[in-house]
């Protein structure tokens, strides 16, 4: 019953807003030049001189946003009042504007509810599933898709960011944290990872801290230290699963760059185990071998000249 | 009666085996990293990658010892490739492992204490020690702090060339490592020289 009334809020679902064709050049325009209104209370030098008198600075502090960083991201080409909606189109907004703020759900329908059903078994969910939202981990003013990223380092970057902001900070992780729940120091928890800050810098927290057996996307399934992966060989090895995830956009540029297998990493990481010539290791291997064969060849030679020799010496 | 003549003190003796011990380590644990399957572990990775970093600082603390010793005993001088006739001493080498000793001819150049290596080992350890050695013991270090690699170089991650060459100079080291052990047993008797090796007594 609860499949079929999902089924059908799915097709009554009007069509995502997340699917929509981006706007006209005109359009753009007339978006752009709407939301500079709003930037002129809502950033840093708005906020440096406001352009009106009496307004609560300390509030509008929190709200800022930062023009370049939101036209590259995702929603950089949305009219703030798209989600904010009417309430907020005048200043000083309406009373209940905050209360018709746009659910990441009202555009993004089918995505949620696929997510939604793998944020159900994470570790997130499990303690948190009253004040967890998209939008504890996902500002829709700065968030660029990996897709559109595609530069590993940027992604990691992003992406590391918004786990290390509650996880390595003890007053984020307290506002949001169970009562009596306390940080486990981040840097103690994975002392086991050899050049641990390193790793954050070349992959992401959620490579290790989602399930693996999904090759097709990524999960929202965030996983605690008991269910996370910890098999190094599972991305040190010629078939890493970094190829279906940190990497998956950039596959299509995979062409075994200089003979080296999973050369699409190389461009950014030398990864122990993945990253490897399979000519070179073969060169060195039959070498290693012929000495083996060699050696033992030149031993039995000595032993059987040497028998014939004794044999000689007695007759 | 056999005579004896000392030749190796202590700690050339204790050196030796300390770094055979690391590189025998070094080279099970390089091999499980480099080729590391999760269906075929040699040795688990993450264990490994332990193991070969902590061997990998001996190496280098022992390598450290090995030029210091070298330098205040005198002893590098042995290393040194000593011309005129290096050329014809090593084709003589060459000669009786090739044909030479399965007629039962003599050693050519029999170690003294005075000239412990024949001409083949003297180019041979000299390569090893003062070219390979320093090679790998410095982009071992590198790859130990990856943050002093270039960060990229003609468009790949700069740690590319470091593991390459790290790679290349070991696998010479592990080809080394099986001639110089076969090497070993062409003493006067097949023991003689691993005798040696722990005593610091030639027996002939």
């Amino acid at each position: 019953m609860r499949g079929a009334m999902a089924l059908l809020a799915l097709l009554a679902a009007p069509m995502a807003f997340g699917d929509d064709p981006p706007p006209t050049p005109e359009e753009l325009v007339k978006i752009r030049a709407a939301n500079a209104e709003c930037l002129s209370c809502h950033s840093e030098a708005g906020l440096k001189k406001p352009p009106k008198e009496g307004m609560d600075l300390k509030k509008l502090r929190s709200h800022l946003v930062h023009l370049d960083t939101f036209t590259a991201s995702d929603h950089g080409q949305m009219a703030c009042t798209k989600c904010h909606g009417d309430g907020y189109a005048e200043h000083p907004h309406a009373a209940d504007a905050k209360d018709e703020i746009a659910e990441c759900q009202d555009c993004h329908a089918r995505k949620a509810m696929r997510i939604e059903r793998q944020f159900d078994k994470s570790v997130h969910a499990e303690n948190l599933s009253d004040t967890f939202t998209c939008k504890t981990c996902h500002d829709a003013h700065t968030m660029a898709l990996a897709s559109k990223l595609r530069d590993p380092h940027k992604i990691v970057a992003q992406d590391n960011k918004i786990c290390l902001d509650c996880h390595d900070s003890d007053l984020a992780f307290a506002k949001m944290a169970p009562d009596n729940k306390k940080r486990p120091p981040i840097d103690d928890i994975h002392a086991w990872l050899p050049n641990t800050r390193l790793h954050w810098k070349a992959v992401r927290c959620v490579e290790c801290h989602t399930p693996t057996e999904d090759k097709l996307s990524l999960s929202h399934e965030i996983q605690n230290k008991d269910k996370a992966e910890k098999k190094c060989a599972s991305c040190h090895s010629a078939n890493s699963s970094l190829n279906a995830r940190l990497y998956r956009h950039l596959q299509a540029e995979e062409q075994n760059k200089y003979g080296f297998l999973n050369s699409v990493m190389l461009s950014s990481s030398y990864v122990v185990g993945a990253t490897r010539n399979p000519t070179l290791d073969k060169a060195l291997i039959a070498l290693f071998i012929a000495t083996v064969l060699g050696v033992i060849g030149h031993g039995i030679v000595r032993i059987i000249t040497t028998r014939l020799r004794r044999r000689k010496n007695h007759d | 009666m056999t005579n004896r003549v000392f030749m190796l003190p202590l700690w050339i003796r204790l050196w030796h085996w300390s770094n055979a011990l690391a590189i025998i380590v070094l080279s099970i644990t390089g091999i499980s990293l480099h080729f590391s399957d999760p269906s075929l572990p040699l040795v688990e990775f993450s264990l490994a990658a332990r193991i070969h970093n902590i061997a990998g600082v001996c190496l280098a603390v022992l390598y450290a010892g090995f030029v210091i010793g070298n330098i205040v005993t005198g002893n590098w001088w042995q290393y040194v490739p000593k011309p005129p006739g290096i050329i014809k001493r090593c084709l003589r080498q060459m000669q009786f492992y090739g044909s030479g000793i399965f007629k039962g001819e003599a050693e050519p150049f029999p170690p003294t204490p005075e000239v412990n290596f024949n001409a083949l080992q003297a180019v041979t350890y000299w390569s090893i020690m003062y070219l390979v050695m320093p090679v790998v013991i410095l982009s071992g270090l590198v790859f130990l702090y990856p943050q002093f690699a270039p960060a990229t170089l003609f468009g790949l991650d700069g740690l590319l060339p470091v593991a390459l060459v790290h790679y290349l100079g070991a696998a010479v080291i592990l080809l080394f490592m099986v001639s110089h052990i076969y090497l070993g047993t062409m003493g006067p008797k097949v023991s003689s020289l691993f005798k040696m090796m722990f005593t610091g007594w030639y027996e002939h």
